[in-house]
């Protein structure tokens, strides 16, 4: 106690010897604030990093690992079987999973874009009764959830769904096993989304540019093609990449609105789910399949990066 | 082919009515300006010559086709905006080239073309910039050269100039004028700024509330005005207006009587009427050698100076207590006279003054309707009645 | 030049016929009004066949009895007994999982909650929709910052979100099957997660164990939703207020708990809204990571019941879904209403 009271005396170079590392550290911390929040916040990237990426190792390391010497594996992969990225195309035709996610993918984003540019040029630029009802109809679609509409969707596209129109009745067609079981319920699932965005987009081009278009001699479909749409490009794009990645990423209507076999136009998700339920469970393939089927999406959002977080705050937050 | 016929036009908003039952009648080739304060629906009488807005009733003619309900493309005409509106995704050349490409005229007629209105309007060498890499006066150029390309009958401009600064502003009226001269075509021209009508314009059409309220030659709407909105909007700084009454010996108010026959003017005593007089006509004592036809003399009081250069204005209290409202707003203020002296006067604030009114400048307005009685109070040049809608076409 | 603008005008006449131009002048006589409902057309037909009218049959469908046997879809019409039963309990014992949990006299009153649809679906919103928010927050104010390496630490914190949901669930699986790695050990060998009791050796064959990996997948997963949509809030906010509070003498922490904090609030309840919606379809991450058996949630149930086939309750139980999304939703818009947001 005595020693203390007299270690005043001695001077902060003693006290702060007895503290060691940590106690000078703190102490610097609470005399410069600025360096205890670089620290935080260097703690906090580092810990967000390890956790975003670390799956994605772990997907790397039991690939690369053959299947036999799987178990109890640690950090690193026991082994280096490169060759499990041609193995997983032998063992089930995954290229054709994502040429089928692709097409599906790309034919919803061209389907919702031009929809959602008519409906986003109405929204965004004219004015005419019940427009935010529309609006407010629109949105209330997609709190539905996708089990709400399993049901008929499913017998209208296998073909047990009778339309009568006058006396005549037929039966829809049956478009099971075909993209379109698939691709109009994305389009509708997804439409609303880029609907807000364009419509965010195109009510910013100023009225002077469509007005001098029209007097210019285009109709008014021309100007909104013409002079709307490409001077809103990058909403857009936008819009179209975040269309492709739900599409892509989807997995209710993708699950069960086919047979699961590549030549009835599943997508990935079928894809991945084949390797299972075998002979054997070939966790390798497994996650090779995995890195390869993430692939296209990550070099979209490495590339769209910007796009895509201007597109979520225009979409998302205006409502 | 360019004379533009408005005949009963309307235009309704919900419960707003941005146009109210307008007529007008533009000669081919005539330089006109619709002219007004904000919000008075020039704009939206220019749109609906375009066609960009359809109005809710009435006709408009362009040539001898009635185009009420025809889209902007099929009307032959070329408009250039306030915000210039040059679409930013396109060079000069495919600015200038947009209407002519949609009407699929042929490459060498749409080059030959482009370089005649590029040089029309001294864009030469500049075709292949992009509109943000240009200063506004050139992109203003763009703007016309991709209105006159296409050869229109009727030229719309929408306060084309608002944008430009002071210096620019003043160059590209003269440039307009010009380039009136060597198309020939109708230029109908919409803009806020009076001085801009007054100097460019064949004819000005003043508009107010939706209504029309005068078109005439800049000069008789300056001298002549239908009423008391026109006389307080054209001319800067604004006629100065007071409130009064006619009595047997002529216009008596509060501060100010100015004596004159009512027979001679057909006006009765006992009409409350407001007189309006120009800066300009209002002279000191020493100047009264310079007025053919003055008033008796007028005990004020000078308050604020503002000199110009070429003339000083000065604010003339009638009233020991009277305030000095600087504003421009068409008011009667009574207690106040604006007055505008030769840059040499000798003159300082806060002296007793006499003044005198060039009587024949002096105009009389009805107070309750605002419409002129009289331009001139001694010989009398009677104000036309109805003005404005049915009484002109002058040239 | 008269002449020439008549030539020209002539010319653009002479293109206007046939039926695409008189298809073109029709369009161009229409008013605003008609115009706007025109364009809108295509995206209402699709809105309408494959929303408007599939919800409308579905609710149709609840009000008729399941047909077990025959050809026939539906039995005969039962009216709201469906919603009755499934409210009620009646119908758990045809179901492959329960709808509601078993309700006790004890504390805490509820028993098998896990085997509750309602209750694995509603335990996985609460859950994921927090720690998503509190996660998505801490990831939006590094993004905010102004730091080399920006751009990648960005893209590293977006990229799960773009990842499939099956490849989301097959990285979990991976992660979490027993004998695979070192984050699942036996009962003679624990792992680290085993010893602490996180979950037990076969945790995607428990439900309790199933449902906690479902959600930090989830979490994993979507915080950088949340985290965009809340950086995009932080960005909109004036930085000329911060300085401000500088000049005022503000802290770190003062000038976020009064500037940002209370400027994103909105931005975060309307995220949180949107998530509450996403969370509580609940489907494919527990599909391909566990299975519907071992954590029954509300979509879970109506494809098992669809699969079953019970087209009735299938329908029924996807329109109380509907219907609780719906309470919830409403519970935000009153409480966003009552914050004067």
């Amino acid at each position: 106690m005595s020693n203390e009271s007299s270690g005043i005396g001695l001077g902060s170079d003693d006290a702060e010897m007895k503290r060691g590392p940590l106690g000078r550290w703190v102490n610097k911390a609470i005399k410069n604030p600025d360096r205890a929040y670089r620290s935080m916040f260097y703690v906090a990237t580092v810990f967000f990093l390890v956790t975003t990426l670390f799956p994605f190792y772990w997907l790397l390391v039991i690939a690369l690992t053959p299947n036999r010497l799987i178990s109890n594996m640690g950090l690193l992969p026991k082994g280096f079987n490169p060759e499990v990225f041609i193995t997983m195309f032998e063992r089930v035709p995954f290229h054709l999973y994502m040429f089928n996610s692709f097409v599906l993918g790309i034919t919803t984003t061209v389907i919702v874009l031009l929809l959602a540019s008519l409906a986003g040029y109405v929204f965004g630029r004219l004015r005419f009764p019940g427009k935010s009802f529309l609006m407010l109809g629109i949105l209330a679609i997609s709190y539905f959830p996708p089990a709400a509409f399993l049901i008929p969707l499913f017998e209208l596209f296998t073909g047990n769904t009778a339309i009568s129109i006058g006396f005549i009745t037929v039966s829809s067609p049956d478009l099971f096993n075909t993209p379109a079981p698939m691709v109009f319920p994305f389009s509708a699932l997804f439409l609303p989304l880029s609907i807000f965005i364009l419509t965010t987009f195109y009510g910013q081009i100023p009225d002077g540019l469509e007005d001098a278009a029209r007097v210019e001699g285009t109709t008014r479909l021309g100007a909104l093609f013409r002079v709307i749409v490409p001077l809103s490009a990058p909403g857009v794009a936008t819009a179209g990449v975040l269309t492709f990645i739900a599409v892509y990423n989807e997995f209710f209507f993708s699950f069960l609105m086919n047979n699961g076999e590549a030549s009835s136009w599943a997508p990935i998700v079928a894809g991945i789910l084949k390797y299972q339920g075998q002979f054997d469970t070939p966790y390798n393939l497994m996650a090779a399949a995995s890195i390869v089927g993430v692939l296209p999406v990550a070099i979209l959002v490495i590339i769209a990066q910007e796009r895509i977080v201007s597109g979520l705050t225009a979409g998302a937050l205006k409502e | 082919m360019g004379d533009v016929k408005l005949e009963h036009v309307s235009k309704h908003y919900d419960d707003v009515t941005a146009v109210d039952d307008m007529n007008l009648d533009i000669n081919d080739g005539e330089f006109i300006c619709l002219v007004g304060p904000s919000g008075c629906g020039k704009s939206t009488t220019m749109e609906m010559i375009a066609g960009l807005t359809i109005p809710s009733e009435g006709k408009v003619f362009i040539g001898d086709r009635e185009v009420t309900n025809l889209p902007p493309k099929d009307r032959g005409v070329a408009m250039v905006f306030q915000n210039i509106a040059l679409f930013p995704h396109m060079d000069v050349y495919d600015n200038i080239s947009f209407g002519l490409r949609l009407r699929n005229y042929d490459k060498e007629e749409i080059e030959r073309r482009v370089n005649r209105a590029a040089d029309v309007v001294q864009l030469e060498g500049m075709l292949e910039r992009m509109p943000d890499e240009m200063s506004g006066g050139q992109r203003q150029r763009v703007a016309i050269a991709r209105a006159i390309v296409r050869n229109p009958g009727v030229f719309l401009m929408d306060e084309p100039l608002a944008n430009l600064d002071a210096k620019l502003r003043v160059h590209m009226r003269t440039e307009l004028q010009r380039l009136h001269k060597e198309l020939d075509t109708t230029i109908i021209y919409v803009t806020h700024d009076q001085a801009e009508a007054m100097t460019m314009s064949d004819r000005i059409a003043v508009i107010d509330s939706g209504q029309l309220q005068q078109i005439d030659p800049p000069l008789v709407c300056y001298n002549e005005p239908a009423n008391l909105f026109v006389a307080g909007f054209i001319g800067s700084p604004s006629m100065n207006f007071l409130d009064g009454e006619v009595t047997e010996d002529g216009f008596v108010s509060q501060n100010i009587d100015v004596e004159f026959d009512p027979a001679n003017l057909g006006v009765e005593v006992g009409r409350d009427v407001t007189l309006g007089i120009r800066p300009e006509d209002v002279y000191l004592i020493e100047d009264e050698h310079l007025v053919t036809n003055p008033s008796h003399e007028i005990d004020a009081m000078t308050d604020v100076l503002e000199p110009m250069g070429d003339e000083i204005f000065v604010y003339l209290k009638l009233e020991e207590d009277a305030e000095t409202h600087l504003d421009e707003d068409a008011v009667a203020t009574n207690d106040q006279l604006l007055m505008s002296v030769a840059p040499d006067t000798d003159i300082e604030e806060d002296k007793d003054v006499s003044v005198l009114l060039d009587r024949s400048k002096v105009h009389l307005f009805d107070t309750e309707t605002g419409k002129a009685i009289s331009h001139g109070i001694e010989s009398g040049i009677q104000a036309s009645e109805p003005t404005g809608t049915e009484a002109e076409s002058d040239d | 030049m008269a002449t020439e603008q008549q030539s020209g005008e002539a010319l653009s006449e002479s293109r206007r016929s046939g039926p695409y131009a008189s298809a073109v002048n029709w369009m161009e006589a229409l008013s605003e009004t008609q115009f706007a409902y025109l364009l809108l057309t295509p995206a209402l037909i699709l809105l309408g066949v494959i929303a408007l009218y599939p919800l409308a049959t579905t609710f149709s469908m609840s009000l008729f009895a399941d047909q077990l046997t025959g050809s026939a879809r539906l039995g005969e019409f039962v009216g709201l007994q469906n919603y009755i039963d499934l409210i009620t309990g009646a119908r758990d014992f045809a179901l492959p999982s329960a709808f509601l949990p078993t309700f006790t006299t004890q504390f805490p009153f509820v028993t098998d909650i896990y085997s509750s649809a309602l209750m694995v679906t509603l335990i996985f919103t609460v859950f994921s929709v927090l720690f998503e928010t509190l996660i998505g927050f801490g990831q939006a104010l590094i993004l905010d910052q102004d730091f080399r390496g920006r751009r990648w630490v960005r893209v590293a914190i977006i990229i799960p979100w773009a990842v499939p949901i099956v490849i989301q669930g097959m990285i979990w699986y991976l992660m979490f099957q027993p004998n695979i790695g070192f984050l699942v050990g036996t009962t003679d060998n624990p792992a680290l997660l085993n010893q602490l009791g996180f979950i037990g050796t076969t945790p995607l064959r428990d439900t309790a164990d199933s449902l906690f990996l479902i959600i930090v997948a989830d979490v994993w997963k979507t915080s950088a939703f949340m985290a965009l949509l809340i950086l995009a809030g932080m960005q909109s906010i004036d930085r000329s207020l911060y300085d401000v509070a500088k000049v005022a003498g503000a802290s770190r922490w003062q000038q976020f708990k009064l500037i940002t904090f209370p400027l994103i609030l909105p931005t975060v309840l309307v995220a949180m809204l949107f998530r509450t919606i996403d969370a509580m379809r609940v489907y494919g991450i527990i599909e391909t990571m566990a299975g519907c058996q071992t954590v029954p949630s509300l979509s879970c149930l109506v494809v098992t019941t669809f699969n079953a086939p019970l087209y009735g309750t299938s329908a029924t139980v996807a329109f109380i879904t509907a219907g609780i999304i719906g309470i919830v939703v409403s519970v935000y818009i009153v409480n966003f209403a009552s914050e004067g947001i």
